[in-house]
This record gives structure tokens, sequence and C-alpha cells, in this order.
């Protein structure tokens, strides 16, 4: 290696090392805010706690019903991406095996892309007067439906560039053993498929569960409200309480960080929509 | 065999073949239903809303194209579109011209590069909610860590989200820091699944790496690249969440944006017969960027298979 080389590797690595800097700080701003005392919090710049202490953590069960919203999220979370799971791979499998007719595999296509693009405000005041009609609002049940129809168009558009990879002749070959194609598809496609459907799972579990302002709109007591809504109810109009918030946001992020370092190979094409491979 | 028990096993077996084509649509009926009932539905109430009038959260009747032409008198809404507009502009480029410097920093042999590219996109992984409470907790005037920057650095102490101006100019920030990532990884992506072969072909042939760059590289990435910059507009058109938590619009409207306006105008007035008239105006110009990005993504993915 030329010295000139050296030089620029070593400007590479200095400039993605200020780059990492620039996205990880703040997250230990919140996180080292979160394990602060209040005396502490407002005592000038520390970047880290002069003394560890959970109580923010505590407070948020205690007086800021997090437990409530934590179920809610899961519950939520878990039934809607359920559904949505199964509605979706079953019209993926329609989508990548069968030839359509009418041009039946564009308009789905199509449709699909354009409900995942659709952003969420646009959707909130329709379906706040349909769910008061039908007395979901403030519900965990109205959330689920929404949730799990919004997210069925990911799980079609996933799910069928996954299928599309797994080659046809694996299954006829289950099917002229005798399987019907049913069978076939549960016992040979799912499980090659399982790595996709895995991806496919979790990146609809952090986009239902970081979705804020249709459970804004559609709840309005912690009987429904989940935790990014939960967090929300935390900067109040006067005061905000400091610790707990940063508590609240650290609760709001730990999972779905855990999930982006389990899940890194295909996050690209989660992130992205499929846009690129 | 009979004629009629021929005929009858013939009908069956038709039945028969009628139903196995039935089935792929079958397939595809539960989630095309499941996903109208949440998207196409709504719009279609929504454009109806908006033909009507309501007090108090109370339809009050049909009012025709008023909700309409009461936001084309309306000079708050056309700021919102201003400032919307002035914000999508900024951070997009922005973020692409980032995204971009970032993607050819990294594209390239690096130790450690799948930890360095998950770490690098964490900001735009986790709940804008939770953005909104980060940059909260960085701009707080008594307990953030931007303001002693500043001190340090001798600027003054901004206050940001306090000062119209400093408010839109933080916001565009965090927008910047949570979807820079999304850019980088499109183009990071274009770049690994570009074909070598001519890129090398030019350096050899003695192009500069700028050279290479403009005339080689920059060609080959245009179709990933629109895609990036049509999926984050559409995207940054409907910001909502960060700006409830960081300034609500404020201060006055300085970050009204219009997601903001008529959220605030449907859920705080219960307006919502003229929140949907913003709604569909907002959604008519989205369509066209959303049916650009469903061509563009078709024909970039195809590229790159």
């Amino acid at each position: 290696m030329t010295l000139r080389e050296r030089l620029g590797l070593l400007f590479v690595y200095a400039t993605l090392a200020a780059a990492i800097l620039i996205a990880v700080f703040p997250f230990w701003w919140m996180f080292v805010t979160s394990l602060k005392q209040p005396i502490d919090i407002f005592s000038g710049v520390a970047l880290w706690p002069q003394e560890v202490t959970f109580d923010n953590y505590h407070r948020l069960l205690r007086d800021y019903h997090f437990a409530s919203f934590l179920f809610n999220s899961v519950v939520v979370v878990t039934a809607a991406v359920a559904v949505s799971l199964v509605l979706g791979t079953l019209a993926a499998y329609a989508l990548a095996r069968f030839r359509l007719r009418f041009g039946v595999r564009r308009m789905a296509l199509y449709a699909v892309l354009l409900v995942r693009m659709l952003p969420g405000i646009l959707l909130v005041v329709p379906l706040y007067i349909v769910l008061a009609q039908w007395g979901l609002l403030n519900t965990r049940l109205g959330l689920i439906l929404i949730y799990a129809g919004l997210n069925t168009s990911f799980v079609v558009w996933m799910m069928q560039s996954f299928l599309e990879e797994i080659p046809r002749d694996i299954e006829e070959a289950a099917m002229v053993d005798g399987d019907s194609r049913l069978t076939a598809l549960r016992r040979v496609v799912l499980p090659l498929a399982a790595p996709g459907l895995i991806a496919t799972a979790i990146f609809s579990v952090i986009a239902t569960y970081n979705d804020f302002i249709i459970a804004l709109a559609l709840t309005s007591t912690p009987v429904a409200q989940t935790i990014p809504v939960g967090v929300s109810t935390l900067i109040g109009k006067i005061e905000i309480q400091w610790g707990p918030m940063a508590a609240a946001g650290v609760v709001g992020a730990l999972p779905i960080v855990i999930f982006a370092l389990i899940v890194q190979r295909n996050f690209v094409r989660g992130l992205t929509l499929g846009a690129v491979k | 065999m009979t004629a009629a028990t021929k005929t009858i096993e013939q009908r069956k077996i038709k039945a028969r073949r009628v139903r196995l084509a039935a089935v792929p649509y079958l397939l595809l009926l539960p989630a095309m239903l499941a996903m109208a009932a949440v998207s196409l539905y709504p719009m279609i109430d929504g454009a109806r809303a908006s033909l009507h009038k309501y007090r108090y959260g109370i339809d009050a009747g049909y009012t025709g194209v008023e909700n309409f032409r009461n936001i084309y008198n309306d000079a708050v809404f056309w700021q919102a579109v201003e400032t919307t507009i002035r914000f999508i502009l900024i951070a997009v480029s922005i973020e692409t011209v980032l995204g971009l410097l970032l993607a050819l920093l990294v594209a390239r042999e690096l130790r450690f590069l799948g930890l360095i590219r998950v770490t690098l996109i964490l900001p735009m992984t986790i709940a804008p909610v939770v953005v909104g409470v980060i940059w909260r907790l960085l701009y707080a005037s008594n307990i953030g860590i931007i303001d002693p920057l500043f001190r340090l650095l001798g600027l003054g102490t901004p206050d940001v989200l306090a000062h119209p101006t400093s408010a839109f100019v933080g916001l565009v920030a965090v927008d910047v820091w949570e979807w820079t990532p999304l850019i980088f990884l499109i183009i990071l992506a274009g770049l690994e699944s570009m074909p070598q072969d001519p890129l090398e072909a030019a350096r050899v042939d003695g192009a500069s790496a700028l050279q290479v760059f403009f005339h080689h590289k920059l060609p080959l990435l245009r179709p990933v690249l629109l895609v990036a910059v049509v999926l984050r507009t559409i995207d940054a058109a409907g910001t909502f969440d960060q700006i409830f938590v960081l300034t609500k619009g404020g201060p006055g409207t300085a970050t009204q944006l219009i997601a903001i306006y008529s959220y605030n105008t449907a859920f705080l007035f219960n307006q919502y017969g003229h929140a949907m008239a913003m709604m569909i105006s907002l959604l008519a110009f989205l369509l066209l960027l959303m049916v650009a990005a469903v061509h563009l993504m078709r024909r970039s993915s195809e590229l790159l298979e």
C-alpha cells in the first residue's frame, strides 16, 4: 500500500467514525438521561450518569400507565402481524406461482405498492369516522383490524419476491409425489421461504410497533393506547418530565434496535420496500 | 357407460377445472379485500366527507365544493403548503448529497462493513416519535447538549425550538439525521450491484476518479437515485410524528406542515370536511409521485436484477 492509499483509507475511516458518532450519540444521550436523577439531569453536560438510577423507568410503570401501553402494543402488533402474514402470504403465493388473467397480477402489485406508500395522515380522518360508527374507537380490536389490513400490502410485496426465488421444480416434484398444491405450499415451499417469512414478520413488527398517527387519532385512553402514543403523552403543555420521557424513548427504541441487529442481512430489502435487492 | 353418466362425468371434470382455475383468485381475494377496507374505502369515504360540512364534528349535510373553496382562500393552508415544499426541498436535497457521499465512501472493501452499515442506519429504524423525543432532549435549552455545544464554540445560545427560523432548521436537521440512511442504503445497494467492467476500463484508459464518477457511475446510478428521491419525497410530504413531538407546528406556524395543519383541523377543531379537502389535495399531489415511484421501481429493479 502506498502512502497515498494509506492516507485515503485513513480519511475514509475517520469520516465514517464521525458519521457513526453522529448517528449513535443522540441515542446515548437519551439513554444516559434516562438513567439520571432529576437533579443530575439539570446539572450541566455529563456524558454518563453521575449516579445510575432506574427511578425513571419505575415511574413510567407506576405513574404513567406504561404497563398498559406495553401490553396494548404487544397484543395489537402480534395479532395484526399474524393476520397480515397469513392473508399476505396466500396472496403472494397466488401472484408468484399462477398465471393470472385480465391483468390481475399487475393491478394487484400496483395496489399493494400504492397502499404501502399512502401516508397515514391521509387515512386517519375517514378511519376515525368509520370506527366511530362501528363503536371501535379506542379499542385494541379497531387498531388490529386497521394495522392488519395496511400491513398486508407489505407482506404481499415482500413475500412474492421471496417466493419467486424458490424454484418451481421443487414443489412440482412434491405434487407429482401426490401432495395437493396447498400441502406442497405448507410442506415444501414455506420451509424454504422461512428466512424471507421471518424477515417479513420482523419488518412488519417494526412498522406496526412504530406507527404513531393512526393510534394517536383512534385511541384516547390507556385502555388502547400504544407505546408511541404513550411516549407522546409525557410531553405536557407546560412541563416536561425529562427523565421519564427519556426512559420512555428507550423503551420505544430498544426492541427495534435489537431486531435491527438481528436481521442485519435482510435489512436493505425491507427498509427500501424492495426497491433494491 | 351410458351417455347420461358420461355427460355427468364431463360436467364434474369441467366443474373441477373451473374450481382449480379459481384458486389463485380466491387466494388473492382476502388480502385485496383487507387492504381495500382500510385504504380504498376510507379514501372514498373521505372524498365524500370533503364535500360535507361538519359542525362540532357532526355531519351537517352536503355543501358541494365549499370546503375546497375555503382552503383555497385559507392563507394558513397556503403557508403550510409553502412550509411543506420548503421542508421537502431542503431536507431531501441534503439527504441525497450526504447519502450519496456516504455510500461512495462505504462501497469498498472495509473491515466491519456489516456493523458499520447497521449502525449508520439505526436512526431510520426507530419510531419517528422516539426520534422526536431524542431531539427534544438534545435541543432542550436547560438539559440538552446543542446549546452547550454552541456556547463552547462561541456561537451564543440558540435555544433551537424557541425561534421560528431555528426551529425550522432544527426540524430539517432531524429529518436529515433520520432519513439520510435510507438514501445511503438504496444508493449503496445500487453501487454494489453495478457492473465493474466499464468502470475498470475507464480507469485503465486513464480517467480520474472524478471523471469515472461523473461519466460512468452517476449515469448508471440515476434510476436508483430517482427511486430514492421520489420515495423520500412522498414520505417527507406526510411528516407528522417528529413535528408533533418537537414543536407541534410552532413557534407560531413556523413548522406547521400540511400534515400537522390538517390533523389539527380535524382533531382539534373537528372540521372533518375542511381537513379532508386538504388531505384530498395532498393526495392528488402525492398520487402523481406514487405512480412515478412504482414505474421507477419496476425499471430500476429490472436493471438491478
